[in-house]
């Protein structure tokens, strides 16, 4: 297979592994500070119908959407994209971090339910049919990476950045001991809305780029499937390091992709090949709880580095 | 603050869980610079006073006074901000970060770099953050768990985490220093050890301290001045010789540990 034809046929699965990491470290910011938020699909959806509206209904020429669609305007989404979601979640933020645990959980899947329930009734979201023919920027799907790549690299940089200063230790405090943060001078409210805030602004980052990139935008995007899948990112990859998430995301992206050619290759019983076809999602809930029985910190653990560094060191003495 | 002033007045504190009351109006005054120790049986009241001072339970009447300001309703975090720093009974560390990151985090109110300085490491965010270590290991150091700071807390003895306890408390360069049972667990030596410590830490720190302790004998000869707590109660409050020889005091105390079963709850005498 030529590099030309692998671009091709496996565009779209890079991109999409890219924008699922992305995802994924949307939902480790708030777990940083211990808050197991799953509102990343409402705030995907918001910033994907946000672009979806602006370059079918708003940026147009002569009365049509612009084709091909300029870089510059698709930045400009994004990050009207990310400050409006930001607004929002300082909001939602308020009042959701009252709650903790399996309770915020909850709180913030009745959030994307009722974006998505808005978003199914409301006109200039399309109603149930949503916004098709967004405009693309580009031509082929793999160009999509000039800019799912540079915000990837640039939120893990921030990520593990924000993990060595005081920001960032007073949100693992929090996790930690929230009490004891609090006595220390911490204001809890504070960073928990701040780093839900991040990742909310994050989640409708990548929502304003996919929905160029998938060319429609609809009430299917932001939906509780949408929540269990990034929480699966994050609990298969692991949550104590933001590689873990990263990791995770691609893994499960590319997961049934893989499966597919594995049910293509001959020889294999009918029923087998079917299900590895089809039964992504009874795969993806067995690998759900194979790993919290067997990895339960994830796959992907800061103890992994300091083994190695320390062998490495043993090694060298 | 005028001299009149006290520098801690809890004025008539009580709690109530319930049918139960936890703390029973009580007041009392601490001067600046001084060692009170707050003594009591099981269950008399005395960490429900701690979290009421420090912001975690809210009374159900009665206020706390800090060098003159009301601060009764303030939340944990900016009581903690205006210079009120404590340890836990049971230990309450950051237990998945390391020794050094548990210290440097308590320095939280010192430090005032923001997300986009910090995480872009600008100059001056870099220098805070080298201050910030700096700071965190000497006073790790002081208490001797230098060699120990890459450490996660979780992973040190049991006497290491309580001195690491009390050098999170140091970080925040606290005015008042609230201990509560910092001797648990240890052995006399170690005890007569702590108690040189904590002398030295009020001198060098010009601390003032409010510790709560079982051990009496170390109470006795550490403090200036003792507040005995029963049932929520404040039974006696005096220099530790007073105190001491207080009726009340003893049979709170000899009540306690004269009964032959332990495990049978001891019932309130109405006076």
């Amino acid at each position: 297979m030529s590099m030309n034809e692998f671009l091709s046929t496996y565009g779209a699965l890079i991109v999409g592994m890219v924008l699922a990491a992305i995802l994924a470290l949307s939902l480790y910011l708030p777990l940083m500070a211990g808050q197991l938020s799953l509102a990343s699909p409402g705030f995907y959806a918001l910033g994907g119908y946000i672009a979806a509206v602006l370059s079918t209904k708003v940026l147009l020429q002569n009365g049509q959407a612009i084709s091909p669609f300029p870089v510059h305007l698709l930045l400009f989404e994004m990050l009207l994209a990310g400050i409006i979601a930001g607004l929002l979640a300082v909001l939602v933020g308020v009042l959701a971090l009252r709650l903790r645990g399996i309770y915020l959980a909850l709180a913030t899947i009745a959030f994307v339910e009722i974006l998505r329930v808005l978003s199914l009734n409301l006109d200039i979201t399309g109603g149930a049919i949503g916004i098709f023919s967004i405009p693309q920027p580009f031509t082929n799907a793999i160009q999509y990476l000039l800019i799912a790549a540079p915000l990837l690299l640039l939120s893990a940089a921030f990520v593990y950045r924000l993990e060595r200063v005081r920001a960032g230790r007073a949100l693992l405090a929090i996790r930690e001991d929230e009490l004891a943060a609090d006595t220390m001078g911490i204001n809890p409210t504070f960073y928990k809305v701040a780093a839900f805030t991040l990742g909310a602004a994050l989640a409708s980052m990548v929502g304003a780029l996919s929905a160029h990139f998938l060319n429609t935008w609809n009430a299917r995007q932001g939906t509780f499937d949408a929540s269990i899948a990034y929480l699966a990112f994050v609990l298969v990859g692991g949550s104590r390091t933001f590689l873990g998430p990263i990791a995770g995301g691609m893994l499960l992206t590319a997961l049934p992709e893989f499966l597919r050619a594995v049910a293509g290759i001959g020889g294999l019983p009918g029923w087998l090949s079917q299900f590895l076809r089809e039964g992504r999602l009874i795969i993806d809930g067995l690998l759900i709880v194979l790993v919290t029985i067997y990895f339960p910190q994830g796959l992907i653990t800061p103890d992994l580095f300091k083994r190695r560094r320390k062998a490495a060191e043993k090694k060298e003495s | 603050m005028s001299d009149s002033t006290p520098f801690l007045k809890v004025n008539s504190v009580t709690r109530r869980f319930g049918g139960v009351v936890a703390v029973d109006n009580v007041s009392f005054e601490l001067q600046r610079g001084e060692l009170f120790g707050l003594i009591g049986p099981n269950g008399a009241g005395k960490t429900t006073l701690f979290n009421i001072i420090t912001g975690l339970t809210a009374p159900t009447a009665g206020q706390i006074n800090f060098r003159g300001q009301d601060i009764t309703r303030f939340p944990p975090h900016r009581i903690a901000t205006l210079g009120i720093a404590r340890t836990f009974q049971n230990i309450r560390l950051w237990s998945n970060l390391s020794a050094l990151q548990n210290v440097m985090i308590a320095r939280h109110t010192h430090t005032r770099v923001g997300v986009v300085s910090g995480v872009l490491g600008l100059p001056g965010a870099a220098a805070e953050e080298r201050k910030t270590r700096e700071r965190a290991l000497e006073i790790l150091e002081l208490l001797g768990l230098v060699d120990r700071l890459d450490e996660r807390s979780r992973n040190l003895s049991y006497g290491d985490q309580r001195r690491l306890e009390i050098a999170r408390a140091l970080a925040l360069e606290p005015q008042l220093l609230l201990l509560d049972e910092p001797a648990a667990g240890m052995n006399p030596n170690e005890k007569q050890t702590l108690s040189d410590f904590i002398r030295q830490l009020r001198e060098q720190f010009d601390l003032t301290i409010l510790i709560i302790e079982h051990h009496v004998p170390l109470v006795m000869g550490l403090c200036n001045r003792v507040a005995v707590l029963d049932f929520g109660e404040l039974i006696a409050l005096g220099d530790p010789f007073q105190v001491q020889n207080d009726p009340a005091v003893i049979e709170a105390y000899l009540g306690d540990e004269t009964a032959l079963d332990k495990t049978k709850p001891r019932t309130r005498v109405r006076k």
